[in-house]
C-alpha cells in the first residue's frame, strides 16, 4: 500500500529546508501539532503524518499484530522515512511518539539524524526502584475510559454498543472529531504505550537530543524526564513552565522557542 | 415444487399409499416413517399410487426400497402405480424396474 | 405567558396578579441559588486546571469541603487515575483545538473512596483579545445511566463471545467434512502407462458430506481399475458407506480384478451390511478395468456397471456415443443381483468419460423445471471428442458452472483417455 496514504503523510513548509517529522502520541493525530508548524514552516520541510490506527491514517491497513508493540509504530516512522527518502531528519515525537523515535532511530539510523522528546517517558508503571507514575490498575482503568469514551465515534455510541457500527461516515459533522479513532485501534495503542518498557532503549541513543518536559505532567512527572536525560548520553533538558501533557497546546510559545533555539543549533 | 403429501386408503387387495408431492433428501423420512407404521397382512399387496409425485431423487427411491423390503417382510407384494415418465427412465437406469412391478394406474395395481 | 417587566395587566384578577408577583421572585431569587444549587456540578479552572469556583451540587457530590479545594486542587485532581491519563491525552487536547468538549464519560473521586461516573462537558471562556482565560466546567450524574451503558457493553460481550465460539466450531465441523470427504477420494490420481487421466468432484454443498465417488489404481504390472459411483443419500451415513464401498472394491479387485466379480463382491458386502437394518444402504457404480496393449497403444475396456447411467465414450473422429449396460441393478438391493460387462477399445484419440447423475440431473431453464438429460451431454460430448481428457473434464466444469443453481447435486467425472498420435490435427471440430 501507497505509504503516504496508509500514513495519512502530509509535506508542508520549505521544500529546500531540513526536515522535520512532527509525530503524534496516544490520544490524537497530527492535529495536535496546529500551534507548532505555523513557527516551522518557513525555514524547514515539515513532515506530519497519523500512526495507522489514529486519525485518518488507513484503517484497513491496521493489524493487531504488528501495532501491538512500539516496534509496528517505529516500523510506521521508518517506512515513512524511506518513502519520502529521508536523510538526518529531526524527529519531533510527543510522548510515546518520543519513544518510538528512539525505535526508529535504532532501526534506521541514517534515517534519523536528531530527536526532540517531548514529554517522553519510557515506562509508565512503577518498578522497583524506578518511579513511572503508574501501576498496572491505573492502565487497566485508562482502558476502561478509552471504553467508555469513543472520541469522534460518541453519536455512534449506541450502535457500536448494541454491536452494528456500521454507520454512514460521522467524522466530519461530529464534535470531538480531531483524533477520531476507531476504539479497539485505540485500545491497542494504549496498550502498546502504557504496558511498554524502553528505558533499555535509552542508552542506545547516539544523535543530538533534546527532552522538553512540563513543569507539571501528571503523565510524565519530572523524576521521568530526569530518568530520561540522564540515560541519554549528551543530552540537553528544558523544562517548560507549562501545565499538562501538552505543551505544544497548553505553552504553545515556550515549546516553540525551545524546539527553533535546538533547531538552529544543529545546522 | 410442492411439499411431500402421503393419503392413505385401504383397497380390497391392501393399503393404497397416494403419494404427491415431492419425494426428496428432506421429505423421504417422513414416507420411511409412515412405512413403519403400517400392518400388511401376507398375501396383501402394499401399492404405491406415484401419480401425483413430481420429483423422486436417490432418497426417494430408496425408501421405495424400503417399502419392498417392508412387505416382503411381511410375506406381502408392492406395486407401483403411475410412475411419471422421468422417474420410470430413472428406475430403468439403476435396473429397479426388474424388481418393484410397475402398473399403469392404481385400479389395475390394486386389482385381486 | 411570562410577564416580567411588563406593567401588570389592568384586566387581571388579584389571584393572578399574586401568582405572577411570585413568579417574579422565583427567577430574580434564581442566579446564584441555580448555580450553587442546579442538578449538575458547576466548576471553573484556570488554564492550569486550578480550581477556581466550584458549586455546592458537586462539592456534595464529592464530600469535600469548599476550602480545600478552591486554589488547591487541580481539576484532574478530582478524577481517578485512569480518569487523569485520559484526561491528559484525550480531554485536556481537544479542549485547546476545539475551545470546547462535550459528553465526555469520567468517574470522580469521592471522599469516602467509591467512584462517581460523571458525563463532563467544558468549554474555554476567552479574554477580549482572544486569549484563554479560564475553562468551564459542568458535570451530570451518570450513575444510573453507566450502570445501563455497563450492562449493554456486558451484553454485547457476551453475544460476541457467544458468536466466536459459534463460527470457530462451524470452522472446525467443515474442516473435519473435508478432511473426510479427502479419505473418500484419492489425492491424485496415479499414473497410468499409456494413458491420460482426469477427474473432477462437484460438491453441491460444503456442509453435508457427498457420496459420490471415484478411483483408479494398478491391479498388477499392466492393468489398471478406475471405478466411478453414486451412494445414494447425503450426510454421515451416506459418507460411511461410501467409505466401505471404496475400499471394498479395491480389495475385491486385487483378488479378482472382473468387473462382475468386484461389483457382486461389492453387492454382497453392501447388503449383508444394511439390508437387515431398516435403512438399506445401495450405491450405483461402474467399475472397469483398463489394458493396454503398448504395441499398437490401444487400450483395451471391460467394464460392468450396477445401477449406473452408461458412460459415454468420445472419439479421435468426433464421435461420442454411450457404452449400454443395461439390466444392472443397484448395488447392494437383492442378495444376488446380476451385473452386465461391456467392452471396448480406445484408440489414440480416444476417451472413456464415466460421470454421476448430477449431471443429467442438473435443472436448466428458466425456471429450472427442465433436466439437462442424457442427449444433450451426448451432444456436449461430441463436441469436445477428440480432445484430451483434461480439455474434457475443463470443458465439463464449465458446463457445470453455467448449471448455477440448478446443479443442486454432487457430481463426480472421469476421463480416461488414450493420447491422439497428433494432436493438432485430430480435433476434428
Amino acid at each position: 500500500m501507497d505509504i503516504s496514504r496508509r500514513n495519512n503523510v502530509n509535506v508542508i513548509g520549505n521544500p529546500q529546508g531540513p526536515t522535520v517529522v512532527l509525530a503524534h502520541g496516544f490520544g490524537c493525530d497530527q492535529n495536535m501539532w496546529r500551534l507548532t508548524v505555523p513557527a516551522l514552516v518557513e525555514e524547514y520541510r515539515v513532515v506530519l503524518f497519523d500512526y495507522v490506527g489514529s486519525g485518518r491514517a488507513e484503517p484497513s491497513a491496521f493489524s493487531e499484530e504488528r501495532y501491538a508493540s512500539l516496534d509496528g509504530y517505529a516500523r510506521d516512522v521508518v517506512d515513512i522515512c524511506e518513502a519520502l527518502d529521508l536523510h538526518e531528519a529531526v524527529f519531533v515525537g510527543h510522548s510515546v511518539s518520543a519513544m518510538i523515535g528512539v525505535l526508529a532511530a535504532g532501526l534506521a539510523p541514517e534515517r534519523i539524524g536528531a530527536l526532540v522528546m517531548v514529554a517522553p517517558s519510557p515506562r509508565y508503571i512503577d518498578e522497583e526502584s524506578y518511579r513511572g507514575g503508574f501501576s498496572a490498575e491505573d492502565i487497566d482503568e485508562l482502558l476502561g475510559s478509552l471504553e467508555s469514551n469513543y472520541l469522534g465515534w460518541s453519536a455512534a455510541m449506541a450502535p457500536v454498543i448494541m454491536g452494528n457500527a456500521e454507520r454512514p461516515e460521522l467524522g466530519d459533522e461530529l464534535a470531538n472529531s480531531f483524533c477520531a479513532t476507531d476504539p479497539a485501534m485505540a485500545r491497542v495503542f494504549a496498550r502498546a504505550t502504557f504496558l511498554s518498557d524502553s528505558r533499555d532503549d535509552l542508552k542506545s541513543v547516539s544523535v543530538p537530543t533534546l527532552v522538553l518536559e512540563c513543569a507539571q505532567d501528571v503523565i510524565a512527572p519530572r523524576e521521568v524526564g530526569a530518568f530520561v536525560h540522564q540515560a541519554i548520553p549528551g543530552s540537553k533538558l528544558i523544562t517548560l513552565d507549562a501545565t499538562g501533557h501538552c505543551p505544544h497546546l497548553s505553552a504553545p510559545e515556550a515549546t516553540n522557542e525551545a524546539l527553533t533555539a535546538f533547531l538552529a543549533g544543529l545546522r | 415444487m410442492s411439499p411431500l403429501k402421503i393419503t392413505t386408503r385401504d383397497a380390497a387387495t391392501g393399503p393404497v399409499l397416494e403419494i404427491t408431492g415431492e419425494l426428496d433428501y428432506t421429505s423421504a423420512p417422513a414416507l420411511r416413517e409412515l412405512l413403519t407404521t403400517l400392518t400388511l397382512q401376507p398375501g396383501q399387496r402394499l401399492v404405491l399410487d406415484l401419480a401425483g409425485m413430481e420429483f423422486c431423487d436417490s432418497s426417494g427411491l430408496t425408501t421405495l426400497i424400503a417399502a419392498r423390503n417392508h412387505a416382503h417382510a411381511a410375506q406381502s407384494d408392492i406395486a407401483l402405480a403411475a410412475v411419471p415418465d422421468h422417474t420410470l427412465r430413472v428406475l430403468r437406469i439403476v435396473g429397479l424396474d426388474q424388481i418393484l412391478p410397475i402398473h399403469p394406474d392404481s385400479r389395475s395395481a390394486a386389482r385381486p | 405567558m411570562c410577564p416580567t417587566g411588563q406593567q401588570p395587566d389592568p384586566h387581571g384578577t388579584s389571584e393572578e396578579k399574586t401568582a405572577n408577583a411570585a413568579f417574579a421572585a422565583l427567577l430574580e431569587d434564581s442566579a446564584e441559588e441555580l448555580y450553587e444549587s442546579a442538578p449538575c456540578g458547576y466548576l471553573s479552572t484556570l488554564m492550569d486546571g486550578t480550581i477556581a469556583k466550584i458549586n455546592s451540587t458537586l462539592l456534595g457530590w464529592l464530600g469535600l469541603e469548599r476550602d480545600a479545594v478552591v486554589g488547591r486542587m487541580r481539576f484532574t485532581d478530582l478524577l481517578t487515575v485512569g480518569g487523569k491519563l485520559y484526561h491528559e491525552t484525550h480531554f485536556a487536547p481537544l479542549l485547546r483545538m476545539q475551545g470546547q468538549i462535550g459528553g465526555i464519560a469520567l468517574e470522580m473521586k469521592q471522599a469516602n473512596g467509591t467512584r462517581m461516573p460523571v458525563l463532563v462537558s467544558s468549554v474555554i471562556k476567552h479574554g477580549a483579545n482572544g486569549e484563554p482565560l479560564l475553562i468551564r466546567t459542568t458535570s451530570f450524574d451518570a450513575r444510573d445511566r453507566r450502570a445501563y451503558e455497563e450492562e449493554l457493553l456486558r451484553g454485547r460481550k457476551v453475544a460476541e463471545e457467544a458468536r466466536r465460539q459459534a463460527e470457530a466450531d462451524r470452522a472446525r465441523l467443515q474442516e473435519a467434512l473435508a478432511v473426510l470427504q479427502q479419505s473418500l477420494l484419492p489425492a491424485t490420481l496415479p499414473p497410468v502407462p499409456g494413458v491420460e487421466t482426469a477427474a473432477h468432484y462437484h460438491t453441491a454443498s460444503p456442509d453435508r458430506l457427498g457420496g459420490d465417488f471415484y478411483d483408479v489404481f494398478p491391479v498388477d504390472d499392466k492393468r489398471f481399475a478406475f471405478f466411478l459411483g453414486d451412494v445414494c443419500g447425503k450426510g454421515p451415513q451416506a459418507a460411511a458407506v461410501t467409505s466401505l464401498t471404496r475400499y471394498t472394491l479395491r480389495a475385491a479387485a486385487l483378488h479378482d480384478s472382473d468387473p462382475v466379480a468386484a461389483l457382486s463382491t461389492l453387492n454382497k458386502v453392501l447388503h449383508e451390511r444394511y439390508s437387515g437394518s431398516g435403512d438399506p444402504r445401495y450405491c450405483t457404480a461402474v467399475f472397469g478395468i483398463l489394458d493396454p496393449d503398448p504395441v499398437t497403444g490401444q487400450v483395451a475396456v471391460r467394464l460392468a456397471a450396477g445401477g449406473h447411467p452408461p458412460v459415454l465414450v468420445l472419439r479421435a473422429d468426433g464421435a461420442a456415443d454411450f457404452l449400454p449396460t443395461p439390466g444392472g441393478l443397484l448395488v447392494g438391493i437383492l442378495p444376488d443381483a446380476h451385473f452386465v460387462t461391456a467392452t471396448t477399445v480406445l484408440a489414440p484419440g480416444d476417451t472413456l468419460l464415466l460421470y454421476t447423475d448430477g449431471l443429467t440431473e442438473a435443472r436448466t431453464g428458466q425456471d429450472r423445471t427442465d433436466l439437462f438429460g442424457d442427449e444433450a451431454l451426448r451432444a456436449f460430448a461430441a463436441d469436445h471428442a477428440g480432445t484430451s481428457p483434461q480439455a474434457v473434464v475443463q470443458a465439463l466444469i464449465g458446463l457445470l458452472h453455467s448449471f448455477a443453481d440448478g446443479l443442486d447435486d454432487d457430481t463426480a467425472l472421469l476421463a480416461l483417455g488414450v493420447p491422439a498420435l497428433n494432436p493438432q490435427t485430430t480435433n476434428p471440430s
